[in-house]
């Protein structure tokens, strides 16, 4: 049972709310993560799990025990902070040991968990050193290390790879899935960056402005986000957005429209929104000189290395697509093409989805 | 940036002349104090004496009890630094790692008092000392120097300065406010605490507005008080013996800040930074 | 200085009071016995006529204040005072100001030997100091004095004579505190980033502009600082030159607002004319410090957003 309820959590300082009545419930044993833009809530949540910050309001229960009144040091919790934190005037071997030591675990057992971290992170011939004489990747790995010794049930990181570059990033993301593997803790993960996320997690939590927008496993949330919010979060160049009419089966752009699949037209049906707004994503879009049921004007064409982000005037509104060539005739009017299981329709109130008809909802993440 | 040699050999050369005027007084005096007072009066451009004597120094030991004077200040400085270098610590322990009601409001009082003139707590601090009956004594020098904030400004901005992180893992290992004390803040901020405690000896050492109330006889003077006496307005004729006297009051914060430096200047510059 | 929670939302807090309280405790009861209480007794003392010797105080209301204002000497003592500060602060302020302004920019080598040389006379005694500064200027039989003979200058009387030899005791003081401020602002300047100073000077901004338009105020908060350290620290250096060269004579003509506290108190054992100048005294800075936690507490937070 140890896994982390949050009833109703509310943190203000002041005035400023900064996570708004959260309820959430994170399993044992999982890696999840919290994702959002910067000023989200992620990290006052991340620390509330850690009890570095008092819970405004609400419950936080971990292992079935309300913890609001424990202090941190009485939470079994290990993190690793996106500075890392190590003690700079320690050498690795002490950082590492020096909470066991505090503890007053036997010597031996020391040692052995010492050896044990040592050689998972690859940090042999560095006991010695101190922080200063370490590169960014040691210094990560060290702090890793020194979280990983405690054997804590459960496991936080802050931003731990944001100080990395990108191809120690990609190592480092591994390493961290290996070190769950084999120890299993319930892991909790603060990022902004969406492919590390998708990487590592086994759910993700997305925040904004201190609200929970989705939690889902990473493959839903890209393929069937819960509202708009999420929709354009994840995924880049974001998920197209446009205003539209729905009429008797029929989407309507301005003067443009298509036909919507008969599960489509259920499930609108069903919804009963006044409103809808359509979404789809750039790489979801098929761009063709051959006619088709709508069209749109090109506007400029960007390189991305890979593919080319193609921009486009649709029904006058933007539009970004993404093709694997940059031979579109400029200002001249292209066709556009979808499949039904890729696009998403959100209730313009609300800015929720309006669901996902089952037939698509598995075809869409087969394809992937 | 790229600067012409036009513009800086001019000022190099003013503060090179600066720099002697800074600090010219204090080879004179290192000079002079092995001149016989003749040999002063007759070459007082000279630093070098023509023929270098002790006799100075032995007038001091023979007229004063010398080593008593110098035993008094070394003692007082000392009890005043190690207090006030423990109690400061604990209380910018308190102000960096505490939430507590008051908090703003104690730190702008206790700070605001570096600010008071000595002239306002003087007469009830020296009536409040002789009614101890330590008029005369160096308990009475040593009990007011003990009240200073500047120890707690100082070691404040310190504190301020280490990585809060570090302190929140060592509270998620359930680490004691003795251990984090003790290991964790103390080594980070020895070089602050070492140049706060260099500059409360150094202070007390030259402390002379509150000895010169408190202290009556001679063999409890402290080392300023006893170079006081050998001063008239005239400039006086035990001159020699003066600079002899200067020289004993002054060798330990020169050497104290001669081996320091580095750090003393670090901790002022972290503090007026702000 | 600082206002130590601005920060502290962001920051792990322990809410164990009463262990604060105890860290506290040792430096506030100390401060309170020698500081706060004696404060408030300077007070009460102010309003009574008391010899420090006799059983009795009497009760004299605002008496001590009148005789205060009305006496010749503390309108003498005032103006001598506002003497000190100018002098001082011309020394203290703008000198060490332009210095470190330079020494920053414009003296690439040598900077860390300048700071540690002009830092050093900060360590010595300030008797040591006025001892050393009487036999040098001695008028003539000093160094300087033989100096100024040989192209044909001749030094004033100083000591006798009223103006010289507040610039004298100045002189004495700012050779002590001159390289603690200089210290600070140059520290202050320095965190100033080097590419604003390079992108006013490729735009061709002359450097008397450079100091007034972007120096002055990027460092303002350390430059209020150091004014009133100037004047309220500097004030209380020059007692000891002033007791030790001129007791505060010739004729008060050294006197300053501090010394002749101690001098009603101590000389003429007036404890009531004592407190009611100290008290004035004290309201002068008690206005410097509101101009310091208001201006400077504000800019020092706004620079550490």
């Amino acid at each position: 049972m140890k896994e982390i309820h949050f009833e109703d959590v509310k943190k203000n300082y002041g005035q400023t709310e900064v996570v708004k009545g959260l309820n959430l419930t994170i399993e044992k044993g999982e890696r999840l993560i919290l994702l959002g833009p910067s000023g989200c809530g992620k990290s006052t949540t991340l620390r509330l799990i850690a009890g570095l910050e008092e819970i405004s309001s609400g419950k936080l229960i971990m292992d079935g025990k309300v913890v609001n009144n424990i202090p941190s040091g009485k939470r079994n919790v290990a993190m690793v902070f996106q500075n890392y934190a190590l003690y700079p005037h320690m050498t690795v071997k002490q950082n590492i040991t020096y909470a066991l030591r505090m503890k007053k675990v036997p010597k031996k057992e020391i040692e052995l968990r010492l050896e044990d971290a040592l050689k998972m992170l690859q940090l042999n011939g560095l006991e010695e050193r101190l922080p200063k004489d370490l590169s960014g990747g040691q210094r990560q790995r060290v702090a890793l290390a020194r979280a990983i010794v405690k054997q804590a049930d459960y496991f936080l990181l802050d931003e731990p790879l944001s100080n990395l570059d990108a191809q120690l990033r990609v190592s480092a993301r591994k390493e961290l899935v290996n070190i769950h593997e084999k120890y299993k803790q319930t892991i909790v993960y603060v990022t902004h960056d969406q492919i590390e996320a998708m990487t590592v997690g086994n759910r993700i939590a997305l925040l904004n402005e201190g609200v929970l927008q989705m939690l889902d496993t990473p493959e839903n949330v890209y393929h069937h986000p819960s509202n708009i919010f999420t929709a354009k979060f994840i995924g880049a160049p974001p998920t197209n957005i446009f205003t539209m009419k729905y009429q008797d089966g029929d989407i309507h752009f301005g003067t443009q429209s298509f036909s919507l699949s008969p599960e489509w037209a259920k499930k609108v049906y069903e919804a009963a929104s006044s409103q809808l707004v359509f979404g789809i994503r750039p790489e979801h879009i098929e761009l063709s000189t051959e006619p088709q049921a709508l069209h749109a004007t090109v506007k400029s064409i960007e390189n991305l290395g890979a593919e080319y982000a193609v921009y486009l005037t649709f029904n006058n509104e933007e539009m970004i697509a993404l093709s694997s060539h940059k031979y579109w005739p400029l200002n001249q009017q292209v066709y556009v093409r979808f499949k039904m299981e890729h696009i998403h329709l959100f209730d313009k109130a609300t800015t929720n989805s309006i669901g996902y008809p089952i037939a698509y909802k598995n075809k869409s993440m087969s394809l992937n | 940036m790229k600067i012409s040699k036009k513009v800086t050999i001019p000022w190099h050369i003013i503060f090179i002349f600066i720099i002697f005027l800074l600090i010219f007084p204090i080879i004179f005096a290192i000079g002079t104090s092995f001149k016989t007072l003749q040999d002063a009066y007759n070459n007082p451009l000279s630093i070098f004496p023509t023929s270098p004597t002790l006799e100075n120094y032995k007038v001091f030991f023979e007229s004063l009890p010398a080593f008593k004077v110098t035993l008094n200040t070394f003692i007082i400085a000392s009890v005043v630094t190690i207090f006030k270098v423990i109690t400061s610590f604990l209380a910018a322990y308190a102000f960096v790692y505490f939430i507590f009601k008051g908090k703003n409001v104690l730190y702008f009082i206790l700070i605001s008092t570096i600010f008071l003139p000595f002239t306002v707590t003087m007469i009830p601090n020296y009536l409040v000392i002789s009614k101890m009956g330590l008029g005369n004594s160096i308990w009475g020098v040593i009990l007011p120097q003990l009240a200073d904030a500047m120890g707690i400004f100082l070691l404040t901005q310190a504190l301020r300065s280490i990585s809060i992180s570090l302190i929140e893992v060592a509270r998620l290992d359930n680490m004691s406010h003795w251990h984090i004390m003790k290991d964790i803040v103390l080594p980070l901020v020895k070089p602050a605490v070492t140049s706060t405690g260099i500059w409360f000896f150094i202070t007390s050492w030259n402390e002379y507005v509150w000895p010169v109330l408190i202290l009556k006889s001679t063999e409890n003077f402290t080392l300023p008080l006893a170079l006081q006496m050998y001063i008239s307005s005239e400039g006086g004729t035990n001159f020699t013996v003066a600079m002899a006297v200067s020289v004993i009051t002054m060798i330990l914060p020169l050497a104290l800040y001669l081996i320091f430096q580095k750090y003393i200047i670090g901790t002022f510059i972290s503090s007026g930074i702000k | 200085m600082q206002v130590v929670t601005s920060r502290s939302k962001k920051r792990f807090v322990h809410k164990q009071s009463i262990l604060a309280y105890s860290l506290l405790l040792p430096s506030v009861a100390i401060i309170a016995m020698f500081m706060f209480w004696p404060f408030l007794y300077t007070i009460y003392l102010s309003f009574f006529d008391w010899n420090m010797i006799s059983l009795t105080k009497n009760f004299v209301g605002l008496q001590n204040y009148i005789d205060v204002l009305k006496d010749p000497i503390t309108y003498k003592v005032l103006l001598n005072t506002a003497l000190y500060i100018l002098i001082l602060l011309v020394f203290n302020f703008t000198i060490s100001y332009i210095f470190a302004f330079v020494l920053n920019f414009f003296v690439g080598k040598m900077d860390g030997f300048y700071k540690s040389a002009f830092f050093l006379p900060s360590f010595i005694s300030l008797v040591v100091g006025s001892i050393l500064f009487t036999w040098l200027l001695n008028p003539v039989s000093g160094p300087v004095a033989i100096v100024m003979g040989w192209i044909g200058l001749s030094m004033p009387i100083w000591s006798k004579s009223e103006g010289w030899i507040i610039v004298v005791i100045t002189l004495i003081t700012s050779w002590k505190i001159f390289g603690y401020n200089f210290i600070l602002l140059y520290a202050s300047i320095n965190g100033i980033s080097r590419e604003i100073i390079e992108a006013a000077r490729l735009d061709n901004v002359p450097l008397w502009k450079i100091f007034f338009h972007i120096i002055g105020p990027m460092s303002s908060a350390t430059g209020i600082y150091v004014f009133i350290i100037t004047i309220v620290q500097g004030l209380q250096f020059s007692f000891t030159p002033i007791k030790i060269i001129a007791q505060g004579g010739p004729n008060y003509a050294s006197s300053n607002a501090i010394y002749h506290a101690y001098h009603e108190a101590f000389v003429l054992y007036r404890t009531g004319h004592s407190a009611a100048l100290s008290i004035l005294t004290m309201a002068i800075f008690v206005v410097l410090l509101i101009v310091e936690f208001k201006y400077v507490e504000r800019g020092i937070y706004y620079e550490n957003k």
